[in-house]
């Protein structure tokens, strides 16, 4: 069987291509995204732990799933209401608040 | 023994049912919601009080706990809902649309920090958190119009999704290692351990930046003064007091359960704690020196006193209940306080839709209450004897300097006295400084422009003043406060002086609640 180590690098790769798509991208549509993936990842990891361990891994993927799905749809509304009211999501050129 | 659960069904039920309202409630009788809401956790409270004092259960299996420290968050949560929306009402009749799902939401956050405060495993405890993170993104977006309002959600919402997504891979990763999530699971699990792995440490290491993200701390804490000059300001005052005390509940009892058993062999935990703490204090204060909106500079105000919170969550010990006594007392007080602040300047924005510091200048003449209430709130955040703030940094730094860290201590102490500076800087504005006079007869003053409130409808018929000259008295006079937030300012008063001069009733039940935690206390 392969090592869980794949597993957990695989899902550290892919982690770390998440977190760098929320600090780079400049688009708030393509954050959430990476966020996604972000937690896609950490999916994965728990599965691959479920399946060498115990099994309660399985449980808290599928409850990160449905938590993940909600928070996307809260920040799309916000993104949508931003949109409304700026005329844009990049999120360079919304700073009426600083420091 | 799901009996034992009632409060938090019965809570769930109720904001269902706020919510079922809001739909055949008419327009112009929303606000009775309001008040509606505020009587529901009161009697809620009284509920839990009478079911559940002296139970010490674990339900289904180690997920939850009811045990005298759940209790009293519990209460605690349940009172500061009660303020908050006491404190609310006046500014959602004036400022804000859809005012029954406000009151709702703000149920819903109300249950994920009971829950968050009975959780006893990492799964849970997220949900909660969640929960809890949910309805406030809703909440620091609702004023829908206005365009600040909209970007401190939307940096807020962005910044906490990604703090659940690192906190969520600490989680997987802590499992994956130790394949446990109960937090006393986790304990005995690393008790066994011969050697901690490096992917243990990196996953703990992501717990906490994961909860810092929450709890607001340097250098986690760039989302707070954007969310918290954003949100409207009952909601500012719901993030300051409330979600930082649900997420101070969450960590401390993962820390007391989880590390504190074994940290006489792996005590690295603390020296992440203590930095953090470090970092929180000196950043938190010195950037508050220069803020000059009233809501930034409470925000970096929050983010130093979660500083001196950390610095007492560090010294959790195996033996001793000061440090957690400590830090419970600190979040009680700081919340009593900061309830008075935040009453006061709702109040004061009700009336004026003004929200920085210049604003405020002369309010010792035009509402002396109100000057008085802000006066005391902020003398006693800065720590000055008599009021509570005095007696909650006294305890919590000796018991940081009891266990040893004692530069962490001296540390806290500049930096308290580093935020009397702008905390005086408020003061004098409202008693030293002459009032605005009125426009049309004045040609010496200084328009200011509001800059906070575009978009929200203020009463500016308060400054047309009336054109007979009074000689000694010819500010802009603010009217009254409503009965709600007078209450609320008048009952934080008291309580401030009061928990400040006799804090032992309040200290007995911090003790119970630090002993159902702290193993061996």
């Amino acid at each position: 069987m392969v090592p869980l180590l794949y597993y957990q690098l695989l899902s550290a790769a892919l982690f770390g291509i998440g977190l760098y798509g929320v600090l780079a991208r400049r688009s708030a549509v393509l954050i959430v995204l990476s966020i996604e993936l972000m937690l896609n990842a950490v999916n994965i990891n728990l599965i691959a732990a479920a399946s060498y361990l115990n099994g309660i891994g399985r449980v808290i993927a599928i409850f990160v799933i449905t938590v993940a799905a909600a928070e996307v749809g809260l920040a799309f509304a916000i993104i949508l209401r931003m949109y409304r009211n700026r005329g844009t999501v990049n999120v360079d050129e919304i700073n009426l608040l600083k420091w | 023994n799901l009996h034992l659960l009632t409060p938090e069904f019965a809570l769930a039920g109720f904001a269902l049912v706020v919510f079922l309202l809001d739909l055949f409630v008419p327009n112009d009788r929303k606000h009775l919601l309001g008040w509606l809401s505020a009587l529901g956790l009161v009697g809620l409270a009284v509920l839990s009080v009478l079911m559940l004092s002296g139970e010490k259960e674990s339900l289904y299996n180690g997920l939850l706990a009811v045990d005298d420290y759940s209790l009293f968050f519990k209460v605690f949560f349940l009172a500061i809902g009660v303020f908050i929306i006491l404190s609310s009402i006046d500014y959602v009749k004036l400022h804000l649309n859809h005012p029954g799902e406000f009151y709702g939401l703000l149920l819903f956050s109300i249950l994920g920090m009971n829950l968050m405060a009975m959780s006893r495993e990492l799964l849970t405890a997220y949900i909660s958190l969640e929960l809890l993170s949910f309805s406030l993104y809703v909440m620091v977006a609702y004023a829908l119009g206005n365009p600040k309002s909209n970007e401190g959600s939307l940096k807020y919402i962005i910044i906490g999704a990604l703090s659940s997504a690192i906190l969520l891979y600490g989680i997987s990763m802590v499992y994956s290692t130790l394949g446990v999530t109960k937090f006393e699971a986790i304990a005995q699990s690393l008790i066994d351990l011969s050697s901690v792995s490096p992917a243990l440490w990196a996953g703990l290491a992501l717990v906490i930046a994961g909860l810092g993200f929450k709890l607001a701390a340097v250098p986690f804490h760039m989302w707070a003064p954007d969310a918290y000059e954003g949100a409207p300001l009952p909601v500012t005052a719901y993030l300051a007091i409330a979600s930082k005390a649900a997420a101070f509940a969450l960590v401390l009892r993962l820390l007391a359960e989880a590390f504190v058993p074994v940290t006489e062999r792996w005590d690295q935990w603390q020296i992440i704690i203590v930095v953090l703490a470090a970092l929180s204090m000196v950043v938190g204060n010195l950037v508050a020196l220069a803020q000059s909106n009233l809501k930034r500079l409470m925000a970096y105000s929050s983010v130093g006193h979660v500083g001196y919170i950390l610095a007492g969550i560090a010294v959790l010990a195996p033996d001793s209940l000061m440090g957690a006594n400590g830090v419970i007392f600190y979040l009680v007080g700081y919340s009593v306080t900061s309830m008075v602040v935040f009453a006061a300047l709702i109040a004061f924005f009700n009336a004026t839709g003004q929200e920085e510091i210049p604003d405020l200048a002369g309010l010792a003449d035009r509402q002396p209450f109100l000057a008085m209430a802000i006066a005391i709130g902020l003398f006693s955040l800065s720590g000055l004897p008599i009021f509570v703030g005095f007696t909650i940094k006294f305890y919590l730094f000796t018991a940081v300097a009891n266990e040893g860290y004692l530069w962490l201590a001296g540390l806290a102490i500049l930096t308290s006295l580093i935020s009397l500076y702008y905390y005086l800087q408020v003061i004098r504005q409202m008693y030293i400084q002459p009032a605005l006079v009125a426009p049309a007869q004045s040609d010496h003053d200084e328009v200011e422009a509001e800059e906070g409130a575009s978009g929200e409808g203020e009463d500016d018929e308060h400054t047309h003043t009336p054109a007979h000259h009074e000689s000694s008295a010819d500010y802009i006079p603010l009217p009254r406060p409503s009965a709600a937030l007078i209450f609320v300012v008048a009952l934080g008063l008291i309580a401030t002086i009061a928990l400040g001069v006799y804090p032992a009733p309040l200290l007995e039940l911090v003790e119970a609640a630090s002993a159902a935690i702290i193993p061996g206390g």
